[in-house]
């Protein structure tokens, strides 16, 4: 079947009552969750995993994509009209859009908000499609070395493009690593750091893991330290930007588009770090540097595509290679192997409708949240208006309520807490909990290709992976990707010592 | 307080027990590793970085400002507690009830009236939802719930 008709073909799964429902859940849950700070849309699918195991694979892969890319288009939303950005990914929002509402002109900016996530959105998808069969078919060739070495080159970006630090961001993925060893291991059956303990005999669920440290840790956070929330600015009669606002929008969302979908499809490359660099982009390029900062168009057109087009383009490490490249593509991963189906290269061949399906959905879930979000924008503005200490009590009893029904275990309410608490402290002191997770997802996938390519090797030397052309090259950008702060440090030191003496 | 430096040194403490467990468990060699080498891996990587940490720490994080509530937050992990302890033997309808009740009541401070009002709402409504629409396995406990509930 070729791209065309692979295409038709999940458009007609896409367009069934059930799944046409899906779409229209999770991107107004997602516009929802993106709306109110305080439940991001790592907690929600952490929330819903439990769920979704009733649900047909297809229905609930669609719908928790819905909820992630409806979270970006709600996240602008507060971002724009109260400074408090929904979604980490609003957060360079604030800067110009709020001046932007400011000054009167909150219609085009969230308009320009809408309309260039809608465009970045689908200039991602249509990629996805096109890359991701290429992608598979390449997968397809890898052994243990190769996937070792992918895995091992992902691990590396993780730690380096989230958190405060490299060395910190490492660490906290060795952290997670760690906790993906608790339990009994698959290849040996030894029991690990179990302590006796039967629960911790089948290893810590990703459940209590995402609930607790997205989810309780932020609520605790907020408990424990409440900022005071910004006046919200009136809700605009009209959306819609001037032929002035498109004229300087165009190209900010054109490399936005580009920028973020590239940006999505490298391990760590959160829709964050996307709208962040595309901010910095935009402000370098700019006519007129000086207005960002006090209501520059451009500064919220680039973000807000760059944010939404890297979300769809982390589906392509996702469905290709079956490598997470951030915590909420690492819950969709979670909810396909509880379906007993595997992401990666085979996911293609054996389960076209699952790729295909999603993919389509996206197009329509892009269409959906335009419609949802230009008229409905009042609505969401009025979520605002409840007041946090009623959200607050209720988002705790979701979670632990999800955390109790996946296997009605008071053992999982526990853990939950525990990692909740192990989250507020992350928050407190500013360390970023994005590599653990994905990390603890990555480990077992990890341990096992490194054992098989080592027993492959029958040396064990870990020069076997430089005689394979392609995990030798993934091995070599992984030692680079490692080494550059070091260079990067040794240098300047060098360079002030120079200019010292 | 450097939070790096902390980390650092919590990360080389982590890694000596970490360390010493993996060897119990059999470390094998690189040609047929044991079940014990994958942690041991990741035992010396946490210490190298550890190191790395306490010698090149960054500036601490800018951290938002606002009140501390210490007082409304041991409430609330104290009302969290009680949900792990309450939720089998009273059932899940009387535990979210008590849970929400004093959060909504104590640590955001509503009144007395609304927090009622609110958490058995909530707790009802939360639990047709679940229990009797998604059919999730809730404990009943001590409130009778009605037929086909």
């Amino acid at each position: 079947m070729d791209t065309i008709g692979a295409l038709f073909h999940g458009f007609a799964i896409a367009m069934t009552p059930g799944n046409l429902l899906a779409v229209f859940l999770g991107a107004f849950i997602g516009t929802v969750i993106g709306v109110l700070p305080g439940l991001g849309p790592t907690a929600t699918l952490a929330l819903l995993l439990p769920i979704t195991i009733g649900m047909d694979m297809v229905t609930a892969l669609i719908m928790m994509s819905g909820i992630y890319y409806g979270a970006m288009y709600g996240g602008s939303t507060t971002s724009i009209l109260v400074n408090i950005p929904g979604e980490a990914a609003s957060v360079v929002t604030c800067i110009d859009g709020y001046q932007m509402a400011r000054k009167g002109r909150a219609g085009p900016a969230l308009g320009i908000s809408a309309f260039g996530s809608f465009i970045g959105g689908t200039i991602s998808v249509v990629a996805v499609m096109l890359i991701s069969p290429f992608l598979a078919e390449t997968a397809l060739k890898f052994g243990a070395p190769e996937m070792f070495a992918l895995l091992f080159f992902a691990f590396t970006c993780i730690g380096g493009l989230t958190g405060k630090s490299r060395a910190q961001g490492l660490l906290m993925a060795c952290i997670g690593l760690l906790l993906g060893t608790i339990g009994t291991d698959d290849i040996q059956g030894v029991d690990r750091f179990v302590f006796g303990r039967l629960y911790l005999q089948d290893g810590i669920g990703l459940v209590p893991l995402a609930m607790g440290i997205f989810g309780l840790g932020e609520i605790l956070y907020n408990i424990e330290k409440r900022e005071k929330q910004g006046s919200i600015l009136e809700t605009p009669k009209s959306l819609l930007p001037t032929l002035q606002d498109w004229k300087r929008s165009t190209f900010p969302i054109v490399r936005g588009s580009f920028l973020g979908f590239g940006i999505g499809i490298i391990p760590g490359g959160m829709p964050a770090i996307a709208s962040l660099m595309s901010y910095a982009l935009e402000k370098r390029v700019a006519k007129h540097p000086e207005e960002f900062g006090y209501g520059a168009i451009e500064g919220v057109a680039g973000p807000e595509t760059a944010n939404n087009a890297a979300t769809a383009g982390g589906f392509v490490p996702l469905l290709t290679l079956g490598i997470p490249t951030n915590s909420v593509l690492a819950l969709m991963l979670a909810a396909m192997m509880l379906h007993g189906v595997t992401p990666g290269p085979l996911l293609l061949l054996k389960w076209p409708d699952v790729f295909w399906g999603v993919i389509a959905s996206m197009y329509i879930g892009n269409v959906m949240l335009i419609i949802l979000n230009v008229p409905l924008i009042g609505l969401f503005v009025q979520l605002l208006r409840v007041p946090y200490g009623i959200l607050s009590p209720l988002i705790i009893m979701f979670i632990m309520l999800g955390a109790y029904a996946l296997k009605n275990s008071v053992s999982d309410l526990l853990a939950t807490i525990l990692f909740g608490l192990m989250g507020y402290l992350m928050k407190r002191f500013g360390i970023d909990p994005a590599p653990l997770i994905l990390a603890f997802v990555l480990g077992p996938m990890l341990e096992n290709n490194l054992s098989k390519a080592l027993i492959m090797s029958h040396t064990g030397n870990p020069l076997f992976f430089f005689s394979r052309p392609i995990s030798g090259t993934l091995i070599t950008l992984a030692i680079l990707v490692l080494v550059y702060p070091l260079v990067r440090w040794g240098w300047r030191r060098a360079m002030g010592r120079s200019q010292a003496s | 307080m450097n939070v790096d430096r902390v980390l650092g040194v919590g990360a080389v403490l982590l890694a000596i027990p970490v360390g010493a467990a993996s060897w119990g468990f059999g470390v094998g060699s690189p040609k047929s590793p044991g079940a014990g080498f994958w942690p041991l891996v990741i035992a010396l990587t946490m210490a190298g970085l550890g190191l790395w940490l306490i010698l090149r720490p960054t500036p601490n994080a800018m951290t938002a400002a606002g009140e501390s509530r210490w007082g409304k937050f041991i409430v609330s992990l104290g009302t969290l507690a009680f949900y792990v302890v309450a939720i089998e033997p009273l059932g899940y309808l009387s535990a979210t009830v008590v849970m929400l009740f004093v959060q909504l009541r104590w640590v955001e401070s509503r009144s007395w009236k609304s927090s009622a009002a609110i958490a058995v709402l909530m707790a009802v409504i939360s639990l047709v939802l679940f229990r009797v629409l998604l059919k999730v396995s809730l404990p009943e406990g001590v409130i009778p719930l009605p037929r086909g509930w």
